[in-house]
């Protein structure tokens, strides 16, 4: 058995059409760890979590998990497994403890053992008060908890869980953060997450793996893949009078020391730069000098979004479109669901 | 034993949601008993027509209106296996280490259950509207087991049609396009001597009809185990092929 709880290797899905969902991906997930997908709808996200969960096969390479492999010992790697889906699956005409039940018991749990379990989860998502309320009476937030629940209540070794804050208010959001990093603290879990919001992977994720088009394309601490930026990022956009200036005092800005890199955006310049505060000044001096003029400057420290952009070479929310996209993920869902 | 287990599990469920929706078994069986109380009345004057021993044509009608409840019953196996897919609890049951076999089969027996309950309101409705079993209470058993069979058999060609159709308003239509035809050519309402012969020949291929011949036998003759028995042989055999069929094609669906 190999140390890593979860290992793949080249692992490729082509859906019909010659869709490529999964291309090629190799990463290792070790125990105890809160690791984390980062990418835009149909990246091949929730494709990956489906193979490793064994509903899906691969097209080709391989992957284990807990030490079994995903397509010749599927019973073995379900019974050590929690899924929590996107869909947040959980029946509505039952009441939260009635849903509870029927999962252990999906999971074969002898009666004591089960109603023990019950009333443990339960108190872990703080549904105790609602347990024996039906659950078409429930929030949007008290069903996902609900959800999470039912990943728990075998005591997986590994609990996937796919977008696990997808549509929840702020608040919500917060709690479902605590509640897993719970988890791992309590229960010793380790834990495999996708989300395309950057401020999730960032402050739940001991790793990172940005994945885009089905590849893989960086993995990483969230802290140190920020800091490879190289520095802070100042966003600085000329006056339409001077504009002409801008490459000439570019030019400039370019000399000064704490500089690492310029790069054109839409109608503005980002600027990365080791030392943001005392950086700015500096900007506008050499600008002045040459005679442009700064319309607006803003500073910021790099974010997931940046790194994102970094690798990827395009930002990660601006995704709500691209016709190649939808098609992508149409298909997956048809595939998936249908 | 697991396997067993299972299938209860996934059963048990069905049982419960169906309990939490009295609405649905209201409307299951209003409409059975409209039929009963208006067609039975209007049909009245054919009664010389149907043969001897049979002294209403409510008598001859009863049996029909039972087996016509658990022929529409039968369908909502294959859409729960549909809405389950779309929600994502088929995924969920998926990534469990249950048997696969057990979830189109849970499903298929849950509504089987479902459906002999309804059968017994019916039964019970058309006793008090005046319908005599000959056989008496253990022959109201038999009816509602030999219901049960072909509910077994309707439920298969659902969740068989669920597995390659996946959208449940496809799935209503085509399964209402079954039922209607299935019911009509048969003997559920009118008798066979008295249909063209073309139509005389489908009745005699027709399932629905060797459901209702045997029912009928029980409630308007008596134990004539050797007019009874064939025709339950015939119709548990082809559910029997159909359940696997179901089973099969649902494996094949999530594969």
């Amino acid at each position: 058995m190999s140390a890593s709880i979860i290992k793949t290797e080249t692992l490729t899905k082509i859906f019909s059409g010659n869709i490529k969902a999964v291309d090629n991906v190799s990463f290792e997930v070790e125990e105890e760890e809160i690791y984390g997908f980062l990418g835009p709808n149909g990246s091949g996200k929730t494709t990956t979590i489906l193979m490793l969960i064994t509903l899906l096969k691969p097209t080709s390479g391989r992957a284990t998990v807990c030490g079994f492999d995903i397509t010749k010992e599927q019973a073995k790697v379900r019974s050590c497994i929690g899924y929590v889906s996107q869909d947040t699956a959980v029946d509505e005409n039952l009441t939260g403890r009635e849903n509870l039940l029927l999962q252990g018991r999906f999971y074969h749990l002898p009666k004591e053992v089960l109603e023990k379990r019950i009333d443990e989860v339960l108190e872990m998502v703080d549904l105790t008060d609602r347990a024996n309320s039906l659950v078409s009476t429930y929030s949007g937030g008290m069903r996902k908890r609900l959800d999470i629940a039912e990943g728990l209540i075998h005591r997986p070794r590994v609990l996937f869980v796919d977008e696990p804050t997808l549509g929840l208010d702020i608040q919500t959001r917060l709690k479902i953060w605590e509640y897993i990093q719970r988890l791992r603290e309590e229960a010793h879990m380790t834990i495999f997450l996708t989300t395309h919001y950057m401020d999730e992977a960032d402050k739940l994720c001991d790793r990172i793996g940005i994945i885009d088009y089905g590849q893989i394309k960086v993995v990483g601490e969230p802290n140190e893949l920020k800091s490879q930026i190289g520095g802070d990022i100042i966003t600085l956009r000329f006056t339409n009078e001077t504009n002409s200036y801008a490459n000439q005092a570019l030019a400039e800005i370019k000399k000064l020391a704490a500089i690492e890199n310029i790069v054109p955006t839409k109608e503005s310049f980002s600027v990365v730069a080791k030392d943001g505060e005392t950086t700015v000044p500096k900007i506008f001096e050499v600008a002045g000098k040459v005679g442009a003029t700064i319309e607006s400057i803003s500073l910021k420290r790099p974010t997931l979004d940046d790194v994102f952009m970094a690798h990827t070479g395009r930002e990660l929310r601006e995704e709500t479109g691209s016709k190649e996209d939808l098609m992508r993920e149409r298909i997956r869902m048809r595939r998936v669901r249908m | 034993m697991s396997v067993l287990g299972d299938i209860w599990n996934v059963c048990w469920r069905e049982l419960k949601r169906f309990r939490r929706q009295p609405a649905r078994i209201f409307m299951s069986i209003a409409q059975p008993i409209i039929w009963l109380a208006l067609l039975g009345n209007m049909m009245q004057a054919i009664t010389p027509m149907l043969g001897s021993g049979i002294k209403s044509y409510l008598d001859y009608m009863a049996p029909g209106v039972v087996v016509m409840t658990t022929l529409f019953g039968g369908v909502f196996g294959g859409l729960s296996i549909v809405w389950d897919r779309r929600l994502g609890f088929l995924n969920k049951m998926l990534a469990a280490p249950i048997s696969r076999s057990a979830i189109p089969i849970g499903k298929m027996i849950a509504s089987s259950l479902i459906s002999s309950l309804q059968a017994t309101l019916i039964l019970c409705a058309a006793i008090v509207m005046g319908v005599n079993v000959a056989t008496g209470p253990l022959g109201i058993v038999a009816v509602i087991l030999i219901a049960m069979i072909l509910c077994l058999m309707l439920s298969g060609i659902s969740l068989a049609l669920g597995a390659v159709i996946k959208t449940h308003e496809t799935l209503m239509v085509v399964m209402n396009f079954l039922t209607m035809p299935l019911m009509f050519t048969s003997n559920a309402l009118f008798p066979k001597e008295l249909m063209p012969s073309w139509l005389q020949t489908i009745a005699d291929w027709n399932p629905i009809t060797h459901t209702i011949t045997p029912i009928r036998t029980i409630t308007i003759t008596g134990w004539e185990w050797a007019s009874i028995l064939p025709d339950v042989a015939k119709i548990a055999a082809l559910t029997l092929v159909i359940m696997g069929i179901a089973t099969m094609l649902f494996r094949r669906s999530i594969s």
